[in-house]
């Protein structure tokens, strides 16, 4: 009995002691269970993420390739299928391919002077119409046309300012032009009125070369001059008929005029470049075949700048040239003269620009006689293919009254203009 | 005399020496810097690119300096954007160069958007000045999509592959790698765009069809009244009006446009004004096409997320 009591005082005094011992150690276990469960979730979390980026990606791969490949399956499928849907706008474009481009120029002004023997004084007058054909004629050539269409006292008298084969499939770099066009003696005379900066020509121009300069039945042949410095070096030699009668001898002329002239550019950067040009003409001044003759000289600096971001909105062009002339004269003389202009023409936004003008010039039968002439204007280019100009200029003549003259010149045109040379 | 003919000779020499070292690598002449860098891409160390237009000018107006001919005299191969985006200086730069291995219908003159799928292909019968200086064959700015870059990639890989045959493999290779990295980018550029999907923006010139196409944005309203004109006040006050009923958040525009009336526009309807390179060089960071397409969207969702 004593046994039991003592068993009982034992067991009722240290129990608690170890349910408490015992609690703990469970209380730890569940603690670091948990612990354990909540590692084992964050990694299957993890491991759920990655699968998810995993698949996400791939998915999203798949997405992309199976929109290419739709994309490819309906560019193939759908190319016949729009030519069959548009036949109109299709078959139009076809046949049209095989037509020349064609382009319609209109220059209208109106021109105030206080020259009063003027036909044009102060009125309104449609200058010119310029009519513009051009395409390749076969792989080894291309042609253009240009006829002008202008006013002849009340009729309209149309004609053939340009037209030429240019043959560009030649050995040996060579380019060759046969037919009428207009001779490649400096800059200025290869323009027509409608691309010129200005309203009127230089007096330069008008004085030695006649109104519109110098364009002739004829043939041109030009090649680069190859060069260790990769340069931009043209040579052209050209020859035609002598009917220019304001140095030459005009129609009456059977003899050729001969031209050569040397193009050099120099790319100063990218976006600005200098170009120098020497041309040389020479033939008869008479009908007496040679007997008499006219030398021409020209030399011509142009520097242009363009920023290339901003080219939208600002450029300049610096273009200067001058003309020397030894005429012979029946008398066995020989007249001495020459001419020069001087043009600055600013850019200053994306439809606005402004130029001045120098002219200084002597006449071809004339070195007595002078014109000092200075002009200003403004343009502005409602679009590429519509401006408006106002040109403003003062003539002073040692041989006759001064001059003043104010233009207001509206030029338009139809259709796709050719690209225009640097 | 004797001078003279050293003269020649060293000149002689020159022109030797300058053409042997030029015939090393397949000389390339480029029309835009976006042409010039997936060529670079697929041609690797066999060919040597330059192009005509740099990435911050506006490729619709280039003019045809005589350089340009020099250059393109020398090129094996010249490749362009088509859809007549170069038609102002295009035709004097190849005539000009005097160089037949270039001309239209050659292997050496590609049009690299055979293929491409277009936007913008003027489906009406006529169509004429009026409407601006619209693109009679698509919109020309097809470069901006991923996915028609990989089209232009094959184009080039294809065209080098029959210039050169021995360097097929590695043109090859080349692509399929081009090719890697660009559905590896087109994801991540997507997931950065995602969230904006079908959101309306406003552009300056209508250059963006195929991005916002390719990445699910609108381009509800221009700047310009009609492509190539410039910002009337008149159209600028609709564009306002239609950014503040729509909530526009930004005005994407192009490096080379002014960005006074863009920046008008966003004073008075609260969008921000985003410029970004259109083409590979436009700014600094532009280094290549993937780079150009980083800053785009980059720059795209940093303001929309504004």
């Amino acid at each position: 009995m004593r046994r039991i009591l003592i068993f009982l005082f034992v067991t009722f005094t240290f129990c608690p002691y170890l349910y408490a011992q015992e609690g703990l150690e469970r209380n730890e276990e569940v603690k670091k269970l948990k612990e354990e469960m909540k590692q084992f979730q964050a990694q299957f979390e993890q491991k759920i993420d990655e699968m998810k980026t995993h698949y996400d990606e791939k998915i999203n791969k798949m997405q992309a390739k199976i929109e290419q490949l739709e994309e490819e399956k309906a560019a193939v499928e759908t190319k016949p299928y729009e030519v069959a849907q548009l036949p109109q706008t299709s078959l139009g474009r076809y046949f049209q391919s095989f037509n020349p481009d064609v382009s319609l120029i209109g220059d209208f002004i109106y021109h105030g002077t206080n020259k009063k023997d003027d036909e044009v004084y102060n009125q309104f007058k449609m200058r010119q119409a310029e009519l513009a054909f051009s395409a390749p004629v076969d792989p080894y050539s291309r042609a253009d046309f240009f006829m002008h269409i202008e006013p002849s006292g009340n009729e309209w008298k149309i004609g053939l300012c340009e037209g030429y084969l240019t043959l560009l499939d030649l050995p040996l770099d060579l380019q060759a032009k046969v037919g009428k066009f207009k001779a490649n003696f400096g800059k200025v005379n290869r323009l027509h009125l409608h691309s010129l900066p200005w309203v009127d020509y230089p007096n330069m121009l008008t004085n030695f070369l006649g109104e519109e300069g110098m364009s002739n039945p004829g043939i041109s042949v030009s090649t680069l001059i190859p060069n260790p410095w990769d340069q931009y070096v043209e040579l052209t030699l050209e020859a035609f008929n002598n009917h220019n009668s304001t140095s030459f001898a005009g129609t009456e002329g059977r003899d050729m005029i001969y031209l050569t002239h040397l193009k050099n550019f120099f790319e100063i950067n990218d976006e600005s470049g200098l170009e120098l040009g020497g041309s040389f003409a020479t033939g008869p001044n008479d009908d007496g075949h040679g007997k008499n003759r006219t030398n021409l000289e020209g030399i011509d600096l142009t520097y242009k700048w363009r920023p290339l971001k901003e080219g939208l909105y600002k450029s300049l062009t610096f273009q200067n040239e001058a003309l020397f002339n030894q005429k012979d004269q029946s008398d066995g003389s020989q007249i001495d003269s020459w001419g020069a202009y001087s043009s600055l023409e600013y850019q200053f936004a994306k439809r606005w620009s402004t130029f001045g003008r120098y002219d200084f010039s002597e006449f071809s039968d004339y070195s007595s006689r002078h014109d000092n002439a200075i002009s200003t204007g403004l343009t502005f280019a409602q679009s590429e293919y519509c401006f408006w100009r106002l040109h403003v200029k003062h003539t002073d003549r040692d041989y006759n009254k001064d001059i003043n003259e104010v233009w207001l010149q509206c030029n338009f045109g139809l259709g796709p203009h050719r690209a225009h040379e640097y | 005399m004797k001078r003279i003919m050293f003269f020649m000779i060293f000149m002689l020499s020159n022109f030797i020496t300058a053409d042997s070292y030029a015939n090393d690598k397949i000389q390339i002449l480029t029309t835009t810097t976006d042409l010039k860098s997936i060529v670079e891409f697929i041609g690797g160390d066999k060919v040597k690119v330059d192009s005509i237009c740099k990435g911050y000018q506006d490729p619709h107006f280039v003019e045809a300096m005589p350089s340009f001919m020099i250059k393109a005299k020398k090129a094996d191969l010249f490749i362009r954007v088509g859809l007549e985006l170069e038609i102002g200086y295009e035709e004097l730069i190849i005539n000009g160069s005097r160089n037949q291995k270039i001309r239209i219908g050659q292997l050496g003159h590609l049009d690299a958007s055979e293929g491409v799928s277009l936007l913008e292909v003027p489906t009406t019968t006529k169509i004429d000045r009026s409407m601006g200086d619209v693109h009679p064959m698509g919109n020309p700015h097809y470069w901006l999509d991923p996915l028609n870059v990989k089209v232009i990639a094959s184009n080039i890989a294809n065209r080098l592959s029959e210039i050169s045959p021995e360097d097929a493999l590695y043109f090859k290779k080349n692509l399929s790698e081009f090719n890697k990295k660009m559905d590896e980018k087109l994801i991540e550029w997507r997931k950065r765009l995602v969230p904006f999907k079908g959101e309306n923006i406003a552009v300056y010139h209508r250059s963006w069809p195929y991005f916002v196409n390719r990445f699910g944005l609108v381009a509800s309203c221009e700047l310009e009244p009609k492509p190539g004109i410039p910002p009337s006040s008149g159209h600028l006050k609709e564009v306002i009006d239609k950014i503040t009923k729509e909530d526009i958040k930004v005005i994407l525009m192009e490096v080379f446009y002014d960005e006074k009336p863009a920046k008008f526009v966003a004073e008075q309807s609260g969008a921000k004004v985003v410029v970004v390179p259109n083409s590979v060089g436009g700014t600094k960071e532009a280094k290549d096409y993937f780079s150009l397409m980083d800053i785009i969207v980059k720059r795209l969702t940093e303001a929309l997320e504004q």
